[in-house]
């Protein structure tokens, strides 16, 4: 294969309550661009036809058919998409995508609905180390979503009322089960939704400070996984890093949620060229 | 038979995980034969099978059944394997077993074959010993004498006694078996996708209850089949060996989680009664001392077998060359000293041979993957993108 060949990467992440899909194009000369991207909610339905269905609309937008793609890697739950050409592991995908997204960021903070993670990374974003949030839900999105349906507002408007926060109401940053009854006490007590929100997402933004900093993290961390789309956990995050210590420079992108995918695609790609040197190939799509 | 390949692969599960010997009573039934059980890893099923026994592995429940009564024999530093091994025993699940052979394969086992004596007195129950001398002249005269007191208590039980004739057609058709196996182990290796480990698993796993001839029917089927689906195509998986689980055997979840995390399993040590024999037995002159010369000086390099410090890892690491394996996993069960004790000496030998490797434990009950999922699809990761 001609070493600056151009390639077609196609990247599959299924995290537990989304499917994010990108479509890629990797001109082979370093440079590297989204050519169509979309991320949909499970909602109970199966995820493989679910990534499926996004990926053939994706590829459709962006005129190309499944046979154009050179590789299409899943991440996360991916291993269910039956015609993938590969899979890697989440940490790995989130790093490259972070520093596809920055190439300044040397961390990402992977919040995910059930998961949250700090990644290590070096300059070609290669996993140096990691921590992850042990199995307790109230440092994930899903305990946001939980405290969202409590509260009646959606999801998409979480991060700006917390942004109006004046007074955030501290509450529990240890169990899930007890920041819920803190969360009904609060509005049984009268406090503001946007109050409430804030003082959640401060709760949740101390425990990642504390993940970033067991993870040795240093520089600019990029915010990737589902949560990176709520601003005002953004924002919590943010003012939370500069008043300890050691202040880490947080950064999210519009295509943070998308970052599990694109590091998909573009290992991939690194594979194809990889595969190539050895005399190998594999078709994705078939 | 069936040919059909989800229905071959689902009477293969069956069969796998039968606790309740449900085959093994049928068999018995039907033919009229005694039903000898052994323990991992290799008894010579050649000689119970020349004289018309039917060779039954006991590998344990899995995580198929709930262990109440098994764990009170064992404690709680022991390995899973004999606590189940008990408990389908005290549930009567293992009733129709005539005897049960415990090979050497460590202390633990052989303490099972001493509770297994008290449990089940009317039983013929017997600790099968073997050389780790492999001096015809010392090993080989005792494991003779071992082989020829095994026969003559199986024709007490009421087994035909055992003629050079019958030992003979016996090796033979084990010879047979032999290369099926390793015929499915080299599609395996040239062609991982066409061959995921987990069916794999299950057809050789099946037979350990099947008599040889309908498991050869089977392997062909299996081999056929999957030989003719091309639907089967290959993905970007980084070729590993799978090392440890020649005892207990990991849960199949395990196996389906290690292929879903990113890699192809291209050699194991998994139902290693298999393939303990290397190459084909000869036929011709006295069959019993080929069974034994072959035992002596034609088997793989267990941990349960005496190697030189020296040489310990060679044939892992010549093993990984073998079948292109660009990475190692250790997966030994907790608690087993044979593959425990000599995981230093085959890292070492890996390291030094640039060999990259992870490891990891589990039970044959283990349920919980996904520690072991974000293991291996990091070390999976790593390979493709690093090595």
């Amino acid at each position: 294969m001609d070493a600056n060949k151009k390639l077609i990467l196609g990247g599959i992440d299924i995290g537990s309550s989304m499917a994010k899909v990108v479509i890629m194009e990797d001109d082979g000369k370093g440079g590297e661009k989204i050519l169509a991207k979309g991320f949909e909610r499970l909602r109970r339905r199966e995820p493989a036809e679910v990534a499926t269905q996004l990926y053939d609309l994706l590829l459709t937008q962006a005129g190309l058919q499944r046979d154009d793609v050179d590789y299409l890697a899943t991440t996360g739950e991916g291993e269910c998409v039956p015609f993938r050409t590969g899979h890697f592991y989440g940490m790995t995908t989130h790093a490259r995508g972070a520093h596809f997204l920055d190439a300044e960021a040397r961390a990402a903070l992977d919040i995910g609905a059930l998961h949250t993670r700090a990644v290590i990374f070096d300059e070609k974003a290669k996993v140096l180390t990691y921590k992850m949030t042990s199995q307790c839900a109230s440092g994930s999105g899903q305990f946001l979503e939980n405290i969202s349906r409590y509260l009646g507002v959606t999801l998409e408007e979480i991060g700006p009322l917390s942004l109006e926060a004046d007074d955030p109401e501290s509450c529990s940053s240890i169990c899930a089960v007890l920041a819920e009854t803190d969360v009904i006490n609060m509005v049984s007590r009268g406090i503001s939704i946007p109050n409430i929100l804030g003082g959640i997402h401060q709760s949740m933004a101390g425990r990642y400070i504390k993940l970033l900093n067991a993870a040795k993290a240093s520089g600019v961390v990029m915010v990737t996984g589902g949560l990176a789309s709520d601003v005002g956990m953004c924002s919590a995050i943010a003012a939370m890093s500069d008043e300890a210590k050691n202040p880490l420079e947080i950064r999210r992108h519009e295509d943070s949620v998308l970052a599990g995918a694109i590091g998909a695609a573009l290992w991939g790609g690194f594979r194809v060229r990889k595969l190539a040197e050895k005399g190998l190939s594999l078709q994705a799509g078939s | 038979m069936s040919t059909d390949l989800q229905t071959l692969l689902q009477e293969a599960e069956e069969l796998a995980f039968d606790i309740d010997s449900s085959y093994v009573k049928a068999w018995k039934e039907k033919t009229g034969g005694l039903a000898i059980g052994y323990l991992p890893i290799y008894v010579p099923r050649e000689l119970l099978h020349a004289q018309g026994c039917l060779p039954v592995g006991v590998l344990g429940a899995g995580d198929n059944l709930e262990i109440i009564r098994g764990d009170a024999y064992y404690q709680s530093y022991i390995c899973h394997l004999p606590r189940s091994v008990i408990e389908l025993g005290l549930t009567g699940r293992l009733d129709c077993m005539d005897g049960m052979l415990f090979p050497a394969i460590c202390d633990v086992i052989r303490n099972l074959s001493g509770m297994w004596k008290m449990m089940a007195p009317e039983k013929l129950s017997r600790y099968l010993d073997v050389p780790q001398n492999f001096d015809p002249e010392t090993g080989g005269l005792f494991y003779r004498h071992e082989l020829e007191e095994l026969s003559a208590d199986l024709v007490k039980l009421g087994a035909r006694p055992l003629t050079d004739e019958a030992l003979r057609a016996s090796i033979e058709v084990y010879n047979r078996h032999r290369v099926a196996v390793q015929s499915l182990y080299r599609l395996r290796q040239d062609e991982p996708w066409k061959v995921p480990s987990s069916e794999l698993y299950l057809i050789l796993r099946a037979g350990v209850i099947l008599p040889v001839e309908e498991h050869l029917e089977m392997m062909a089927s299996y081999e056929a089949a999957v030989r003719a689906d091309t639907t089967r195509k290959p993905m970007d998986q980084a070729r590993v060996l799978l090392t440890g689980s020649f005892c207990e055997q990991p849960p199949l979840g395990l196996i389906k989680t290690l292929e879903r995390s990113g890699c192809y399993i291209v050699d194991d040590d998994l139902i290693q009664v298999h393939r303990w024999i290397l190459s084909s037995i000869p036929t011709e002159g006295d069959p019993l001392d080929n069974l034994v010369q072959a035992f002596l000086s034609d088997t793989i390099d267990s941990p349960t077998r005496y190697i030189d410090d020296g040489v310990k890892g060679a044939e892992l690491v010549q093993r990984v060359k073998d079948s292109r394996a660009e990475g190692l996993l250790f997966c030994a069960p907790s608690f087993c000293d044979p593959a425990l004790l000599d995981q230093p000496m085959a890292v070492t030998a890996v390291e030094k041979a640039g060999i990259p490797w992870t490891s990891f434990l589990f039970s044959e009950n283990t349920g919980q993957f996904q520690v072991i999922r974000e293991q291996a699809g990091t070390f999976a990761d790593s390979i493709k993108l690093w090595s």
